[in-house]
């Protein structure tokens, strides 16, 4: 078998075939991870790293290999954000409050994971309770960009998204209640999917908000995505999706209000990418939903008044167990009147209109996936021509309409601005992942994406 | 009878069962008063769909 160390960044396909083919030990491969993630624990990418006992789920799959049985991922070390329960294995929601939670059995998505064959590789950070975009957690570390450690890896899956790009898994598990997958994936460059709403089970998962979580995966390619998704759905959208035509499918290219503050460098890669579906035989044009205007406050109403309808006795009977941002947000959203989250539905249900009959014209809707490149950590607001915006709200102000419509979307690395990876959107009618897939399998080939600085990967790789 | 909007987002978190420190009333204020702003923008949007029903 040849050396762990130079696949641990290559795509979970070609990790899992040769785990298959046994040119590669899923031994020394979790091995090779181990000794990265030790190197890189500037990032914190983990709040529970991988342990003997990982050690030993290697060394079953070994056997499992060595005895001719098969698996989609028998022997893969995937990583698992810290809210899905995993048997045994301490789950925190990031928080301080159930620090010492042990579940007795795993989240649906896990249970697939482990029915595939994966090895769950530790348990990533994330902000805490998944209530943010920083993953700045005040309990478990503030996680660090691989591009840029002064920089934020975005949220709420930073920990997934930075073990995925910086080669310390072959594949990650996360979840996206307003564009907490396609955050990360866009700041820190990998691929970010957020399924249609419902296709990846969600017991098991510790909820943020019932009607906008997703659960789904956080990968170094396309065709990694539509592996886990399959896995994670029991569908077979990602195998679909490579045999899906892409010649003459119509693409809507967002205009409008809620792309009118994009960095200049952001708004230059959605013209390349663009122009890059137009060679490709796609046909392209300009589209607006002007309902998306309301999409800010609908979901903000919406989050608030889930999120801290869940948090309701924890928030009242030990506030200063949550850190300050996350507590903010609970005791606010405590204030929301019941008229108010009615009249979001009511909105919700508008934009959701809206968009369905968009999809009657297009295809995919192609957008950037977050408005600007990573912020540095700490930062708190962009300044645009006409204002100041909030980084939290900026970052999620392209990703949260989809977690309101329940529509697929797909963020995939399309290059760089300033040495920082920059995230497109594609976006897809519901249950349509195929084609969403399809369509970011043609940016990823005219877009390699932004490998990590050497001196990071001279540390990690030492 | 509150005055101030400090004091009326007093009122309020005691109603919703909140204990809110003064530290914290001046921490929750500027969200507080940007998610009413929020709201009166799904208010106004609203109208013509609410008049709607009343023919």
């Amino acid at each position: 078998m040849g050396s762990a160390e130079p696949l641990t960044s290559a795509p979970l396909v070609q990790i899992a075939s040769s785990l298959r083919r046994r040119r590669l030990s899923a031994v020394e491969l979790v091995d090779a991870y181990t000794r990265r993630i030790a190197a890189s624990a500037e990032l914190q990418a983990f709040i529970t790293p991988p342990d003997k006992r990982t050690r030993q789920e290697a060394q079953r799959a070994e056997r499992r290999l060595a005895r001719g049985e098969r698996g989609a991922l028998l022997g893969v070390p995937i990583a698992v954000k810290d809210l899905f329960a995993t048997r045994a294995l301490r789950t925190t929601v990031g928080s301080r409050i159930l620090k010492d939670w042990v579940p007795r059995s795993d989240a649906a998505a896990v249970a697939r994971l482990r029915a595939a064959g994966a090895i769950v590789f530790g348990k990533t950070n994330l902000h805490e309770f998944a209530y943010g975009v920083s993953t700045a957690n005040p309990w478990w570390g503030i996680a660090r960009n691989p591009h840029d450690s002064r920089r934020s890896p975005g949220g709420s899956s930073g920990g997934s998204a930075i073990a995925v790009v910086a080669g310390l898994c072959a594949g990650a598990l996360g979840s996206d209640t307003g564009g907490s997958i396609r955050v990360p994936a866009s700041l820190c460059g990998c691929v970010g999917l957020k399924p249609t709403f419902g296709a990846i089970p969600l017991n098991g998962t510790f909820p943020l908000g019932w009607s906008l979580d997703h659960a789904g995966p956080l990968t170094r390619t396309v065709d990694d995505a539509g592996v886990l998704l399959d896995v994670l759905s029991g569908g077979d959208a990602g195998r679909k999706s490579r045999r899906a035509p892409t010649r003459g499918l119509r693409v809507g290219v967002l205009k409008g209000s809620i792309v009118e503050n994009l960095q200049p460098a952001v708004s230059r890669q959605v013209d390349a990418a663009a122009a890059a579906l137009r060679r490709r035989g796609l046909r392209v044009r300009e589209v607006a939903i002007p309902e998306m205007r309301w999409t800010v406050a609908t979901q903000l109403v919406t989050l608030r008044a889930e999120a801290s309808a869940l948090h309701a006795r924890w928030i009242r009977a030990q506030p200063r167990a949550y850190g300050a941002d996350v507590r903010t947000r609970l005791q606010l959203g405590s204030l929301v009147a019941g008229a108010d989250y009615v009249l979001a539905q009511r909105m919700r249900a508008r934009i959701r209109a809206a968009m369905a009959d968009l999809f009657h014209d297009i295809d995919v809707l192609l957008l950037p996936s977050t408005p600007i490149t990573a912020p540095i950590v700490g930062e708190r607001t962009v300044r645009w021509r006409s204002g100041a915006e909030p980084v939290d709200g900026a970052l999620v102000r392209l990703t949260a309409p989809f977690n309101l419509t329940g529509l697929p979307a797909l963020s995939v690395p399309f290059g760089e601005a300033a040495g920082l990876p920059v995230g497109m959107q594609v976006v897809g009618q519901w249950d349509d992942e195929a084609r969403v897939l399809a369509v970011g399998r043609l940016l990823e080939a005219e877009a390699p994406t932004l490998t990590l600085p050497r001196k990071r990967e001279r540390e990690i790789s030492r | 009878v509150p005055v101030t909007e400090r004091e009326l987002l007093s009122a309020a978190a005691r109603a919703a069962g909140l204990r809110l420190s003064a530290a914290d009333v001046v921490a929750l204020l500027p969200a507080w008063k940007r998610y009413l702003a929020l709201v009166e923008q799904l208010r106004a949007a609203a109208v013509p769909e609410e008049t709607d029903g009343l023919g």
